[in-house]
Parts: C-alpha cells; sequence; structure tokens
C-alpha cells in the first residue's frame, strides 16, 4: 500500500464525520445567513406617529394626489408638509394618541414631522412621478402596494450599512416577489422598462440608458 | 398603464460656440460649478487635477508682438456619438459607468458605478474628464449650496460635463405634467449656455432643423455629422470621434489649431 | 455614496429676483431656492443692462453667503491690529461703545475727526451715513475713487453740469477705447458684453488702445498697442487730424462750443484754444513719438472715428478702478464733442444724478455747524483742489504726516480700503494710526482687520438696498437688491445700525433719523415707487433722453467748454501724468491689469472664481508677471522663472510669463491677488499689485492719476 492509498483511507474514514460537520455547518450558516442577518442587517424604527391613509382617502376628492401633488414645475411633492396639514389639524380631532401628538409636538410648535420615507431611493436616482403617473398613467399602487388602503404604519425598517429602506430590496431576503410593489430595486424598474420597450436606448447595454433613472 | 412616450424622434443634443464671441470672461465655467455641485479645493492652480467640466482654453496664433493673436476656446465634454454611439471612453469603460443614450445623443457617467479605472480618460481625446482624487470638502456651512438635483461625487470616481441633463430631466417632469412630450428649443438649456453673458454659446437639437444649432452648422449626419456651414468647425475632427460640439471661427488659425496639424500638413484640414 | 459625502436636500423650488452687489456692474440676479437653501445664481431676465446674464463673480455670489469668512456676531478686538484677535461682544454693547467714544468726542469740540469711507455715494445707505456725519459735524465723508469721479469732473467742467456719464453703447456704430477694459470690467461688466455682441451684429468696429493685448483687445476688431499711460496723447494727436482735415461736427462745435478758438479769461489774458494748442502740439509725428503709434495709424484711426455715423470714444483703464490723470478725460471728451456726440444717440449723455433720496433737512445745533465749517481732512474742496468731492487717496499721507491722526475715529462700510488703496503699507501705517475704527463689513477683511469693533451688516443675499444705476448707464434705474434667505448670522443692516448709533446718541443727532428700521426709512424714501420696485425688481425710464444742445450746458457762457478757466492747458499742451521712480534705477514700468477673473475691488474673488485662473497667472501661492518675449529676453529671464520685481515701493518675489501680447517695457500684473489668508481657497495667493504703486496726484482734480509705477526686474 502506498503512502498514497493509506491516506485516502483515512479520509474516508472520516467521511461520516466530515458530511456531518458539513451539513451542520452548511445548516447553521443557512441559518445565519437567511434568518439571523435579516433581523441584524435592519434595525426597527417607528414613525413618529401612526397615520392612517384609509381614514384620510375617504375624506379627500382627489385621491393620492391630494396630498401626494405634483407641482407646477412637474416636480413630485412627496411626503405633504405641516402647512397642507394644519387647516384641518389646527387643534386636536379625535381622541386617539397619535391625535394629540401630532398636534402637541408639531403643528403648535410648527416643526415638520420627520416622517421616514419606505420608498427613498438613494441619492443618485432620478425618478420622475410624471413621467410615470402623469404620461404613462401608472397607479400609485403598481410601486407603492395598496398604501391607500391601510389604516396603520407599518414599521420602517432601516439596512444599518447602507442606511436605505427595507423596501427597496424587499421583505424577502431572497429576493422573490409576488407583487410589482414588493421590491423597488434598479433591476424592478428596468424590468418594467425592458417589457414596455421604454427607451431601450443604452449602446453599451442595448437596455434603458443610465441617463433616464440616475443622476 | 400605457405605453407611451418611448418612441419619440431621437435628439442628439449639442452645442455650437462661436469663438469669434467669446470673451474668455469665465462665466460658463462658473455656472456650470455652481450648476453641478463641482468641488473646489484650497489650490486649483495644478490645472491636472482641478475638475472644471467646462474648461476655457487661451489659444495663441503664435506670432511675436504686435502681430499676436488669442482666442478663448470654451471645451465642455463633447458628447462624441462615434459610430452608432460607440465614443471612446463609452467603450472602453468596463464597468457600464458611462453609457451612450441613442435618445437624446448624451453621453451618461453613472458615478456609483464608477470603480475608477480611469480608461475612459485616457480615451478621451480631449481631456474632459475629471478624477476624483480627493473626497470633495466644502467649508462648514457651504455644503448648504449643494442642488439636489445633481449627485455629490467622492473620492476615487470619474466625473465630466453631463449637457446639465438634470436640466433635461425637470423639463421633461413638467412636459409630463402638462402631458406633452417633446420639448420646446428653450426648455431645455445647460447652464453654461444660459449664463454666458455674450451668447458664444448655443445649445439644441442637432437632428432638428429648426433648432440654431442645427442651421448654425448643417450637421451631414451621412458623414459623421461633419459640419457644412463655413467656419464651422469640431476639435480633432479626423479622429473620427463625431463630437456634438461644433466651433465657428472667422480666422483661419483659430480653425487649423482645432485639428492640432502639424507643418505642412494643414491646408488638406484647412478647407473648412 | 459615502456616509461622508454631502447628500443636499430636495425640496419646493422658488426663485428671488434681487440685484448683486458684489461686482460693480451690478448684475440682475435670479436666485433658485430649494425650499429655504439658495441653491443657484443665474441673471434675471429683463434687468436693465444685465439681462438675464451675470458676470463669473456675481454667478458665484453663494459662495460669500454660506462662506466661511462671513462675520457672524459682533466682534471687538482683543489682540493687537489686524492679528485676528476678536471676541464677540453683543450689539447692545458695541453700539453703546460706539455712541460713548462719539459722544465724548463731540463735547470735546471735535466732531470733525469722525470720518467715513464708502464705496458709494448714491442711494439710502451711503444718504443715511452722510446724514449722520451732518448732524454729528463732520463733512469727511469719503469714497474710494473711480473713473466715474473723473467723468464726473469732466462733465463739471465740460458741461457745466453735475452728472453722472451715461454711454449710448448699443447704438454706436465706431468703438474707440483708449485703454478701457471694456471686456475686463469697465462700466456694467455684462452690459459691455451684451453691448459687444450688438456691435459684431451691426457690423461696428471696435478699436482697442492698450499696452497689453487683453480680452477687450483681443476681442476688439483692432488693437492698437501704445506707449504706457499715453492714452490721452493718441486722443489729442486723432483731434489733431480731425481739425486739421476739417472732419470736425461743424454745426456743434462753432454753434455750441467754446474755448475752441482762441479765448479770452477772466484775467482778461487771450490763452490759446483747444483748436490752436492741438495743431501746435499734437501732430501724428510728435504722437507717434510719444506713444509709439504708426502715424499712419493715427491718420488712419482719425479719419474712421469722424466717418462713422454714431463714433464713441470711452475712457479710463482697465476696469476702471482708479480715476486716472483729468486732463486724459477731457482730451476724450473733447474728441466726442469734435465729432458732435455728445448728449446724441450714439454718444455720451450726461445723466442727471439720482436724486430720489429726498429727506427733509436736518436740524443742526451749535457742535455740528462748528465741525462741518472745518476743512475737509482729505482737502477736498479746499483752495487747493476745489473741484474735488472727497480725495481719500491723500488721506493715508495726511494721517501718517500728523503727530496724531486727524481721523479720530472712523467708519469703514463697503469698502476695502486696506486692500483697493495705493501704496497699501503706507494706507495700512495710517488706519492703525486712527484711534477707532469701525467696520461695517459682512465678510472678514483686510480693513476689517484693522478695526476696533466689527459691526456685521447682512450678506448681498440678505437685506434689502436700493441700487442706484451701474456705472456708464445712460438712462436711469433703482434696482433692488432684497433678501434672498434670512440672515444667517448675528447680522444686521448696516442702515439700522447707523439708526441704531444715532437713536443711543440722543439729541438732535437720534431725531435726525426719525424711522423704526432701515426696511421703514427706504419704503418712505422710494415712496410711490416702492411698490413697483418690489413688484419689478428694478425701476427703469428706457425712453429717459438727455437734453438737446441749446439746454444741456451749464458753463457761464451756456456752451461746451473745450478749454475754461477752470481747466485749461498750458502753452505745452497737456501733461501726461507722470509716474514714480527714475528711469535709470527702474527702466520698466509696471501696471495693473483688470481680468474678471480675479475681483479687484473690495470684495474678495470666492473659490469657484479663482479656480478659472490660469496657472500662468497664479501657480500655488506664486503670481506671474506678464512681460514682453524680448524685453524678458534682455532681462535674462525665461518663461516662468523667478524674478525680484521692484519699484520704489518695495520688491517682490514673482513668476514670469513672457508674452507676444504686450509692449515692450512693460511688466504686467494682475489686480485681485495677494489678500490676506483670512481663509486658504482665496487668501494667502500672489501679491496686491497695489503694494507697489503708490499714488500720484492730479494736479487739477487732486485724484489718483497713477497707472503704472517705474519697476525693475531681476531673475531671482
Amino acid at each position: 500500500m502506498s503512502a498514497l492509498e493509506e491516506k485516502s483511507k483515512a479520509v474516508s474514514d472520516g467521511g461520516g464525520f466530515a458530511l456531518l460537520f458539513f451539513v451542520v455547518g452548511l445548516v447553521a450558516s443557512l441559518i445565519v445567513g437567511w434568518v439571523v442577518f435579516p433581523k441584524i442587517l435592519y434595525s426597527q424604527k417607528r414613525q413618529p406617529f401612526d397615520f392612517n391613509h384609509k381614514l384620510h382617502n375617504e375624506l379627500v376628492d382627489e385621491g393620492c394626489e391630494s396630498c401626494h401633488f405634483f407641482r407646477e414645475d412637474g416636480s413630485y411633492a412627496g411626503v405633504p408638509k405641516l402647512a397642507q396639514c394644519v387647516d384641518c389639524h389646527e387643534s386636536v380631532q379625535g381622541d386617539t394618541e397619535d391625535e394629540a401628538i401630532f398636534v402637541n409636538d408639531y403643528v403648535t410648535p410648527g416643526i415638520e414631522v420627520p416622517w421616514l420615507v419606505y420608498s427613498k431611493q438613494p441619492d443618485c436616482v432620478f425618478f420622475s412621478h410624471a413621467a410615470h403617473v402623469k404620461s404613462a398613467e401608472m397607479d400609485c399602487k403598481t410601486c407603492h402596494g395598496d398604501i391607500g388602503n391601510s389604516s396603520t404604519l407599518k414599521v420602517y425598517e432601516e439596512n444599518r450599512i447602507t442606511g436605505y429602506s427595507r423596501d427597496i430590496w424587499g421583505k424577502n431576503i431572497a429576493g422573490f416577489k409576488k407583487n410589482t410593489w414588493d421590491r423597488m430595486k434598479m433591476d424592478d424598474c428596468s424590468e418594467c422598462h425592458v417589457k414596455l420597450g421604454v427607451h431601450q436606448n443604452s449602446v453599451q447595454t442595448g437596455k434603458g440608458a443610465c441617463f433616464v433613472c440616475h443622476q | 398603464m400605457k405605453q407611451s412616450q418611448g418612441h419619440n424622434r431621437p435628439k442628439k443634443y449639442g452645442m455650437v460656440i462661436d469663438l469669434d464671441k467669446c470673451t474668455g470672461c469665465g462665466s460658463c465655467m462658473v455656472a456650470c460649478m455652481a450648476e453641478n455641485n463641482v468641488p473646489f479645493k484650497k489650490d486649483e492652480t495644478n490645472k491636472r487635477d482641478s475638475i472644471t467640466w467646462m474648461k476655457v482654453y487661451k489659444l495663441t496664433n503664435g506670432k511675436p508682438f504686435p502681430e499676436n493673436d488669442v482666442c478663448y476656446l470654451p471645451r465642455p465634454c463633447m458628447h462624441c456619438e462615434g459610430h452608432h454611439g460607440h465614443s471612446p471612453c463609452v467603450s472602453v469603460c468596463p464597468a457600464t459607468a458611462t453609457d451612450y443614450s441613442t435618445d437624446t445623443g448624451i453621453v451618461s457617467q453613472i458615478y456609483t458605478r464608477c470603480f475608477g479605472c480611469r480608461y475612459c480618460m485616457a480615451a478621451c481625446p480631449y481631456h474632459a474628464r475629471y478624477f476624483n482624487w480627493w473626497d470633495p470638502v466644502w467649508p462648514a456651512g457651504m455644503e448648504q449650496m449643494l442642488s439636489p438635483d445633481v449627485s455629490v461625487r467622492m473620492r476615487g470616481i470619474v466625473e465630466k460635463c453631463s449637457f446639465c441633463f438634470h436640466r433635461y430631466q425637470r423639463a421633461m417632469d413638467k412636459a409630463h405634467l402638462e402631458g406633452r412630450h417633446e420639448l420646446a428649443e428653450d426648455e431645455y438649456q445647460t447652464s453654461c449656455t444660459q449664463a454666458c453673458p455674450s451668447g458664444a454659446i448655443t445649445f439644441g437639437d442637432l437632428n432638428n432643423p429648426e433648432h440654431k444649432v442645427h442651421q448654425m452648422v448643417k450637421p451631414d449626419n451621412a458623414h459623421g455629422g461633419r459640419p457644412q456651414a463655413p467656419n464651422a468647425f469640431r476639435l480633432l475632427e479626423r479622429l473620427g470621434t463625431n463630437p456634438k460640439v461644433y466651433y465657428l471661427s472667422t480666422r483661419e488659425w483659430v480653425r487649423k489649431a482645432g485639428d492640432n496639424s502639424i507643418k505642412g500638413e494643414g491646408k488638406a484640414h484647412a478647407k473648412h | 455614496m459615502w456616509p461622508w459625502t454631502p447628500v443636499p436636500k430636495n425640496g419646493e423650488a422658488n426663485v428671488v429676483n434681487s440685484v448683486s452687489t458684489l461686482c460693480g456692474g451690478c448684475c440682475g440676479i435670479s436666485v433658485r431656492k430649494i425650499d429655504n437653501r439658495a441653491v443657484k445664481i443665474e441673471g434675471m431676465p429683463g434687468y436693465p443692462g444685465s439681462d438675464g446674464k451675470a458676470c463669473p463673480l456675481c454667478l458665484s455670489g453663494l459662495q460669500k453667503l454660506y462662506g466661511p469668512t462671513a462675520v457672524s456676531s459682533p466682534l471687538k478686538r482683543v489682540g493687537e491690529r489686524g492679528q485676528g484677535k476678536w471676541k464677540k461682544i453683543s450689539w447692545d454693547a458695541a453700539i453703546a461703545e460706539i455712541a460713548e467714544k462719539l459722544g465724548r468726542m463731540r463735547e470735546d469740540g471735535r466732531p470733525q475727526g469722525l470720518a467715513c469711507i464708502m464705496d458709494r455715494e448714491c442711494g439710502t445707505v451711503p444718504a443715511l451715513f452722510q446724514r449722520f456725519l451732518q448732524v454729528y459735524g463732520s463733512p469727511n465723508f469719503m469714497k474710494t475713487a473711480s473713473v466715474d469721479d473723473a467723468y464726473e469732473l469732466t462733465l463739471k467742467l465740460m458741461h457745466g453740469v453735475a452728472a453722472r456719464p451715461g454711454f449710448d453703447l448699443e447704438s454706436a456704430d465706431y468703438v474707440l477705447s483708449l485703454g478701457s477694459g471694456i471686456l475686463d470690467g469697465w462700466g456694467s461688466t455684462v452690459r459691455m458684453f451684451r453691448a459687444r455682441a450688438r456691435w459684431q451684429e451691426n457690423n461696428a468696429k471696435v478699436v482697442q488702445v492698450e499696452p497689453r493685448l487683453s480680452n477687450s483687445a483681443a476681442k476688439a476688431d483692432q488693437w492698437i498697442p501704445i506707449e504706457a499711460g499715453t492714452e490721452g496723447v493718441l486722443a489729442l494727436g486723432i483731434a489733431h487730424v480731425i481739425i486739421k482735415e476739417g472732419l470736425y461736427n461743424k454745426a456743434f462745435v462753432d454753434e455750441f462750443g467754446v474755448g475752441f478758438e482762441d479765448w479770452v479769461g477772466k484775467d482778461g489774458k487771450k490763452h490759446d484754444g483747444f483748436k490752436t494748442i492741438v495743431l501746435k502740439h499734437y501732430s501724428p509725428s510728435t504722437v507717434a513719438g510719444i506713444t509709439r503709434v504708426d502715424p499712419d495709424i493715427i491718420t488712419e484711426t482719425a479719419k474712421a472715428f469722424a466717418a462713422a455715423s454714431y463714433p464713441l470714444a470711452l475712457c479710463g483703464r482697465g476696469e476702471g478702478r482708479t480715476p486716472g490723470a483729468l486732463h486724459d478725460f477731457m482730451a476724450v471728451h473733447a474728441l466726442n464733442a469734435l465729432v458732435g456726440n455728445v448728449n446724441e444717440k450714439g454718444g455720451v449723455w450726461a445723466v442727471p444724478l439720482p436724486d430720489y433720496v429726498q429727506w427733509p433737512e436736518a436740524k443742526l445745533d451749535m457742535a455740528a455747524e462748528r465741525g462741518l465749517a472745518t476743512d475737509r481732512v482729505d482737502g477736498a474742496g479746499t483752495e487747493r483742489y476745489p473741484l474735488a468731492k472727497s480725495l481719500l487717496t491723500r488721506l493715508p499721507e495726511i494721517i501718517n504726516a500728523a503727530e496724531e491722526s486727524p481721523v479720530e475715529a472712523l467708519f469703514v462700510s463697503g469698502a476695502n480700503p486696506c486692500y483697493t488703496l495705493p501704496d497699501t503699507a503706507v494706507a495700512k501705517a495710517a488706519f492703525s494710526k486712527i484711534p477707532f475704527i469701525v467696520s461695517f463689513a459682512s465678510h472678514m477683511d483686510e480693513t476689517a482687520m484693522m478695526a476696533d469693533l466689527v459691526l456685521p451688516d447682512h450678506g448681498h443675499l440678505e437685506r434689502y438696498e436700493d441700487i442706484p444705476a451701474p456705472s456708464g448707464m445712460n438712462t436711469p434705474v433703482i434696482g433692488l437688491c432684497r433678501p434672498v434667505v434670512a440672515p444667517q448670522r448675528n447680522t444686521r443692516h448696516v442702515g439700522d445700525a447707523v439708526l441704531m448709533i444715532a437713536k443711543a446718541m440722543g439729541g438732535l443727532v437720534a431725531e435726525a433719523f426719525s424711522w423704526e428700521s432701515y426696511q421703514d426709512c427706504l419704503e418712505k424714501t422710494l415712496g410711490d415707487n416702492w411698490e413697483p420696485l418690489l413688484d419689478a425688481g428694478f425701476i427703469h425710464n428706457p425712453k429717459f433722453t438727455p437734453d438737446a444742445w441749446a439746454k444741456a450746458f451749464q458753463t457761464p457762457s451756456g456752451k461746451f467748454a473745450f478749454m475754461s478757466d477752470a481747466c485749461s492747458y498750458e502753452a505745452e499742451g497737456a501733461p501726461i501724468a507722470e509716474i514714480e521712480g527714475k528711469a535709470d534705477a527702474y527702466p520698466l514700468t509696471l501696471i495693473p491689469y483688470d481680468s474678471l477673473r480675479l475681483a479687484g475691488g473690495p470684495v474678495t474673488t470666492t473659490p469657484f472664481v479663482i479656480k478659472t485662473v490660469e496657472d500662468n497667472v497664479l501657480k500655488g501661492k506664486d503670481i506671474f508677471v506678464e512681460v514682453n518675449r524680448k524685453t524678458g529676453g534682455k532681462c535674462g529671464l525665461a518663461e516662468g522663472v523667478y524674478a525680484h520685481l521692484s519699484t520704489p515701493k518695495g520688491t517682490v518675489k514673482v513668476r514670469v510669463h513672457m508674452s507676444d501680447g504686450i509692449v515692450p517695457g512693460v511688466v504686467a500684473m494682475p489686480r485681485g491677488l495677494g489678500h490676506a489668508e483670512i481663509e486658504s481657497y482665496v487668501g494667502g495667493k500672489g501679491i496686491n499689485v497695489n503694494e507697489l504703486i503708490g499714488p500720484v496726484e492730479d494736479p487739477v482734480s487732486g485724484m489718483d492719476a497713477a497707472w503704472g509705477i517705474r519697476a525693475n526686474l531681476t531673475i531671482a
């Protein structure tokens, strides 16, 4: 028996253990990777106070655009400013705790509410709401989900490394999505752009050029 | 959902700079820096690392006093089309950080994709690209003047003139809101064009015969966009970069200087 | 994107129109804001003169607003003068200290010991200072002089009116610029650019006479290189040809001119007229000897000038920061008059001084009357210099010559004399002798460094102010500088500071200022004009036309005075203003040059603008001087070498740029460098050319007539 064969025998003798170690290690790392890491990766932040979209939606005439409107220059105003709310909320209405926080902590002293924006994109991204909502006539739900019918705000999860909202990567850590609004990554934008043949004008990639969505 | 705006007539945004009008005042350079969040250092006299998307060069005819003459030449990014959009920098970028859009003819630069190999800088014959050797630093309080329309760059990446593409985006936003898909000529103008007090810079769609830029140089698209107007020329025309920045000058020595001819060779190239 | 990379906050875009006071040309600006942040300055469409465009300095104005040199609260000096050691004090304490000091001076019967230095004399803010000085009892309001003052004096002498010069540039079809940096900051910068575009469209001819191939010369149709300082002589040489060939406008000269032919003065003696003197002393060949301009070129230029429909000759060197010799101005103005181009289309107009500041006469007490009766400390309006309104350049020598400074307390606002005055070292020495200096600077500068108290004014984008027509405007304009953003620091409007000081003084001084605040004063002063001014951002009368010849001239004869008792040439003709230094020790001549890429006035250049400066002007901290290739070669110099540049005022180390665009024997140095190192973006770089050139008194006006100084350049 050569030295080489001896060594290989020794290896096969220890094979069972090695396999076990491998499997245990694999399972452990999968648990860490798929369960523990996402929990550590995202910090949980609460909004300053809760907000009922459904309730407000019933009171206004023009749906989402009543509060989330376009400015005259075509830019999108995003989250409403205090000035838009104070007309109705000058004094406490109803008896919820959130309403009291809003009026006492923000309306009365005139401080803007530091809302955490779930769909906030990185600084390098240019997104034209006007192009999507006005020209392409998409509805808000396609990207944002049915927020308009929600009665409470979910916990805001922030990626501790990048500082981005979890809604960008999506809830599913593997990146699977069932609905169009499950994720807001660049791939999700381009998926739709490719499907609809929007601006396939890049010389490098044959897809959409970078400046369509980057600044 | 509606598939709508995708197929407008492709634009070819370009610039015509009248060197007879340019006085070398530097307003374009400053307007560009202010518009595009261009950083500045305490010492900007090493021009190789001084980031100036728009740079005004001073040319001289090299003649002794008193026949000496100078001409100023503003140099933004030329947004070369090359052959079918294969401009020198785009074809060498390994990161897809720079790209050519067949929609607008603009060479883009995506800072977050760039990893700083600087191939594009080596490839660019116009020195239009700049590398961030340092992280930009604004004196305390001065970051307040930064525009949200243009991303602030960081150390280790390349940047260059974008033809103020964010202004195109802004103008398109307004157009979308008003249900239009086309921009009027004056809706999208670069910051330098707007600032030039001499009216030396004209900007618009070279494909659009109604636009002033088209009328001024009459680009021959069948031959790589060569200008057909007299006194019009492009820098380093013979390299075939097919740039979208055209120059006008009534002075022959200036037109010759545009192609870096060696002695005795100029005659063949001086015809336009 | 790294966490330390700033992410500018987004928000609602809005625009505020204002007038930028950084440059002398007063660019109308539109400031783009995102919520409360100002993010971009652009030109304001429709603003008279600049119409949608702005100069590089004004475009970079946000770097002043948010910049590190802005003074954040009132400061009291604790270290030595110029050391930059300060302690913050409250506004009330600062005002009380000033009121107490001034009160004591007044009680001691020396109100005339108070002086004030500003960069302007029109508008409500200068008027507040002037009124304060008046009721306090001091005649010593001083303004940093510029070509406008020399032109004003010219109009006073030749037209007999108190007026500003206005140039109908856009209509001119032949522009003869005698050293004026028409594209380098002269007049209202941006208007000049727009006028040039018009000249190009109209095929007007532009001739630039200058020793250096400046931007103005490079863009002119013809550059006539000339011996430095002799532009006025060339004007008379051109006049010679025009008169000799009979090309002058006889209708104007014969009917509306006086002193053209020989004339009899008040002394009863017969004097040579303009014609006799010019024909006798300024033949092309004589002039060619002085100016080194070819006699044929002189003749050609004269003929072309006279043949043009709307010829216009301009005067005042470079950007026009120094007034220059009165004779030069009169010679050039006489040239315009010869072709009848005075108060006419395409010519020089006498535009009435702005008169909208009409306040009730202030009551004066005995102390004030006595103080006002004293002679001005700078000698303006005295027997020696009866014509001048103020002679700031004379002040340093007067203070230094006196045992105790005749100026005991000094207010400085909007001016930076410790940088802009010629012979800076002497000026600084004088300032250090002044016992009490109050600076109203919004940004720390060389003069504020010398102050005992700094009462910071709001920045130019944080305040209201009326801005009268800029230099050279031929139609009346009032622009409105208005707050683009709320004041960012603990500053107060300089007008409010004056009101506070006056109120703290009490008595008749306080009574003279009945307004609640500066804004109240501004609104009441403008009266019915306030609302339109607020709406449009400016008030403009584009239809203004100057008085016709028949009633335009208020000289004793009622005619345009080519020569008069007040100002006539000696028998040998007008002298060239002598400059300092002996030719044997200093074989070369140093001249300053202006560029839009460097601010040469009281305002320091911004980081963006200095970035545009070429590396053969400034490299690291080294300044380059420009010298003719042949001259440089003779001195043993080569491109880029270090050299010692010496003038009678001192020696500095510079680098050399060999140029083919400058006459031999001249060394040109850019104005606007060599600022104190208050910050390191602009400060501490290069040399301040004012350190090397001393003032030369004009024998008639007393204003600074220096256009350069003898110099030597040796390899280091």
